[in-house]
């Protein structure tokens, strides 16, 4: 069975021990300045001296670069070739083939926005390895939040190593009724239906049992719920959330007055 | 069409080897019973059969086929693989729609898919529930439609996997009489099961598998007669043939009926 | 004063003509074991969702009559609060994990919280329960890396630590191999030495034989027999109406007529009973083939 369905790593990190919604704070706190901040090498520069950093103080470092390298750096890849290549407006021609046509400032362009991407990917990946599912949903339903809204986001982050198992399944039960995945690229559009339907047929049935069984545990109770582990929100994650709102504010007013 | 297991060992991607040195020969028209406890390699070992999985040494053939030369979709033909969980299958509008969907795919001309899918109706008892949707019917009626779509294939080799599993005592009857069905037919059936009694009652050979091998492998009355090696296995003899070893019945028995006539000799003896 | 009090239940699903439950009286005293079988499709699921309070609350349709325990009435209290009355146990370990919880401690540990309990005494009920159920050293592993038997034992835990009055299991070893089965079982036979009331929806009949006090055969909707395990379950009625019959049982039927059993015996439904059965008669022939 899977050992691990979320992206969560247990480990004792300065991260780690951060308040949930104040690492949620931080994912604003590096997207905002990262995309609004007029100065060209912002984006670059937090990348490298904010969340590096960080993924090494978070003990997560193994991961995070495994997770850049395989997930993160082939999407910022393709939107920097694709913005390299495609972005109208430069005058300083590098080269040009055929129609496509490079130029300096489309190169630094793209080169900034993928740098904003992987700023952006980088934080939401930095907080899901340092933060557990579950004390994220009893912080947010402590200030608040109403039970099933956190369910639903826990279950979403569930939800994707779930599918992707029974969508193997699937398609193995398919191919073995003589569905053809390997052949003309139409034959592949066709095995859709077959392979999507399950998936969310099957998967219905599961959300509807598995519905009952929270259920039946008192998840809609009305009382207020206390926690098996203390969730500490100590003075030093206060002090961290109002500086990051103060950064996402000079960073909205920096874009507003220098640009 | 016979099945030729040769010396095959499996290593998951993640290092565990799941069979090791595998080989066995199962002759057309045979009704094979596969049983162990979970992880001994049963189902890594029938997914070998039709392509699912490749050797990591050795090879299989299923007839004259390797099934390392030929796709999943190609080995279909030959190997009916009926899967556990029927929800992992099923997305058609009706019952009749889902059980042609095999036939099709092989590329049967019209009439025969009409045929076989009429055949199929009737072998699972699903004839008054042809245009029902599959995912409004109950889940035991769900098996007999994913059942029923591989019945429809008409392949020389079938196998089932845990086909018992939660179902009532009127749908494991219907099972049984398929599987019997399925031998007059001559057709060579693969059972992996937990329901002992099932499996004595309706397979001629049973084959034990525990970590990745083959412990045993004879008629189901050799085997069940073999209680210490049964007993490291976690598998517990049929009902009867406990009954039979307890009174020290000279034969080892597998039905109600064979008990009573061993019986009623032990008792005249 | 019965613990559980069905009167005059009758239950269509939405948009069902033909009713799931019809017509179900039955009482249920305090500490009792009852069974329920019958073929799938008889109403076992729907009297089991009925008793802990997911119909009408959860699944709609129209419920008639009245279900009560302990005094309550389900269709007027709130599901919430009767979750804490009846506890449920379904067939399919994996759906029963709730996906929220890292370690099987805090998993069990999850209806606490939900409930309110203050901390200390989580901790103090969950070790409990773990140690009686026998699970204990699965405390820190990922409820995703167990086997079907111990997700499951680790689905009871979770129930049985919010103290309901009444368990009810819908078929529990259903989807379990026979280890998963064995440990199953173990654990609610722990259960009900302790006195809890369980309601248990089951195929396996050995195993109802051993520990039932009473078992209810449902037949489309309806209470078709009642009584204690032996009444029910060697009634020649269950194997006209397709339902699971002991092989024990069948055996010795048809051994009566080659008087391989005696007929005055009453039929087994275990093992024990049938090596009984059969030994009693193997004597009496080896008497008189000497006479």
């Amino acid at each position: 069975m899977h050992e691990r369905l979320s992206f969560y790593v247990k480990r004792e990190s300065l991260l780690h021990q951060l308040n949930p919604l104040t690492k949620l704070t931080l994912i604003f706190g590096l997207l905002l300045p990262a995309f609004l901040i007029p100065f060209y090498w912002a984006p670059h520069l937090l990348l490298v001296l904010v969340v590096f950093p960080l993924a090494i103080l978070g003990k997560v470092q193994r991961e995070y670069f495994t997770a850049t390298a395989r997930l993160i750096l082939p999407v910022a890849g393709f939107l920097f070739v694709m913005q390299a290549l495609f972005l109208p407006g430069g005058r300083t021609i590098l080269a040009k083939v055929w129609f496509l046509t490079l130029t300096q400032e489309s190169l630094m362009l793209a080169f900034a926005n993928a740098m904003r991407i992987m700023v952006m990917v980088s934080s939401f990946t930095l907080f899901m390895l340092s933060t557990h599912p579950s004390e994220l949903m009893s912080d947010l339903t402590h200030r608040g939040l109403p039970g099933q809204f956190a369910y639903v986001i826990i279950a979403t982050l569930q939800i994707i190593p779930q599918m992707q198992a029974k969508a193997n399944t699937v398609i193995a039960a398919q191919r073995s009724r003589g569905l053809d995945t390997e052949s003309s690229f139409i034959g592949r559009i066709r095995a859709l239906v077959p392979l999507v339907g399950p998936l969310v047929f099957g998967s219905l049935v599961e959300v509807e049992e598995r519905a009952i069984a929270i259920e039946a545990r008192g998840f809609t109770s009305r009382r207020p719920k206390t926690s098996l582990h203390e969730i500490n929100d100590r003075p030093l994650d206060k002090g961290i959330r109002w500086f990051l709102l103060i950064v996402m504010l000079a960073s909205l007013l920096s874009r507003i007055w220098f640009s | 069409m016979n099945i030729r297991i040769e010396n095959l060992s499996f290593r998951y991607p993640n290092g565990v080897l799941a069979l090791s040195g595998v080989s066995l020969e199962i002759t057309p028209g045979e009704q094979v019973a596969i049983i162990g406890q979970n992880g001994a390699g049963k189902t890594t070992l029938v997914k070998h059969l039709n392509g699912l999985l490749l050797p990591t040494e050795g090879r299989v053939l299923i007839g004259d086929w390797d099934t390392r030369q030929f796709s999943v979709a190609k080995l279909a033909r030959r190997v009916g693989y009926v899967f556990q969980n029927p929800d992992e299958q099923l997305f058609t509008k009706t019952v009749a729609d889902e059980i042609g969907f095999g036939p099709r795919n092989l590329g049967y001309p019209n009439e025969r898919i009409q045929t076989l899918v009429e055949d199929a109706l009737q072998l699972t008892q699903l004839q008054g529930m042809r245009s029902m949707n599959p995912y409004d019917l109950s889940p035991t009626w769900r098996k007999m439609v994913a059942v029923a779509s591989i019945l429809a294939m008409d392949t020389p080799i079938l196998v089932f996997d845990e086909p018992t599993t939660g179902q009532d005592a009127a749908s494991v009857e219907r099972l049984a009489t398929i599987i019997a069905e399925m031998k007059r037919r001559g057709k060579t059936v693969l059972t992996i099961t937990h329901d002992i009694d099932f499996c004595a009652e309706n397979f001629q050979r049973v084959i034990v598998m525990g970590g990745g091998k083959v412990l045993l492998d004879g008629s189901a009355r050799e085997v069940f007669g073999q209680e210490e090696v049964l007993a490291q296995t976690y598998v517990d003899p049929p009902q009867i043939t406990r009954l039979g070893l307890r009174l020290g019945l000279a034969e080892v028995v597998c039905t109600p009926q064979e008990f009573l006539d061993v019986f009623e000799r032990h008792c005249t003896a | 004063m019965p613990i559980v009090k069905l009167r005059q239940v009758t239950y269509h699903y939405p948009l069902t003509p033909t009713p799931a439950l019809q017509d179900i009286d039955l009482d249920i005293e305090e500490g009792e074991f009852v069974a329920i079988i019958g073929p799938n499709g008889a109403g076992k699921s729907t009297l089991c969702y009925t008793l802990a309070g997911f119909i009408p609350h959860f699944y709609k349709g129209e419920l008639h009559g009245t279900v009560e325990v302990d005094g309550d009435n389900a269709q007027h209290s709130n599901l919430s609060d009767w979750v804490m009355k009846v506890g449920l146990v379904f067939q399919n370990p994996f759906n029963q994990i709730s996906g929220a919880k890292y370690t099987v401690f805090e998993e069990v540990a999850f209806g606490l919280e939900n409930l309110g309990v203050p901390r200390a005494e989580i901790i103090r009920r969950v070790e409990e329960v773990l140690e009686r159920i026998g699970i204990a050293d699965l405390a820190d592993r990922s409820p995703y890396s167990l086997s079907g038997g111990q997700q499951q034992r680790v689905a009871l835990a979770s129930i049985l630590v919010m103290q309901p009055k009444v368990l009810v299991l819908d078929e529990p070893t259903s989807q379990m191999d026979p280890i998963g089965t064995r440990e199953v079982f173990g654990a609610i036979r722990k259960m009900a030495e302790q006195g809890i009331t369980v309601v248990m929806a089951e195929h396996k009949v050995e195993w109802i034989a051993q520990f039932a006090d009473r078992v209810i055969a449902l037949w489309e909707g309806k209470i078709l027999l009642e009584g204690t395990p032996h009444q029910v379950l060697t009634d020649e009625r269950l194997c006209e109406k397709g339902f699971g019959v002991s092989r024990y049982t069948t055996t010795a039927r048809l051994a009566i007529p080659r008087s391989l059993w005696k007929k005055e015996r009453p039929l087994p439904v275990t093992l024990e009973e049938a090596v009984a059965g059969f030994s009693d008669s193997l004597q009496t022939h080896r008497q008189e083939g000497r006479a």
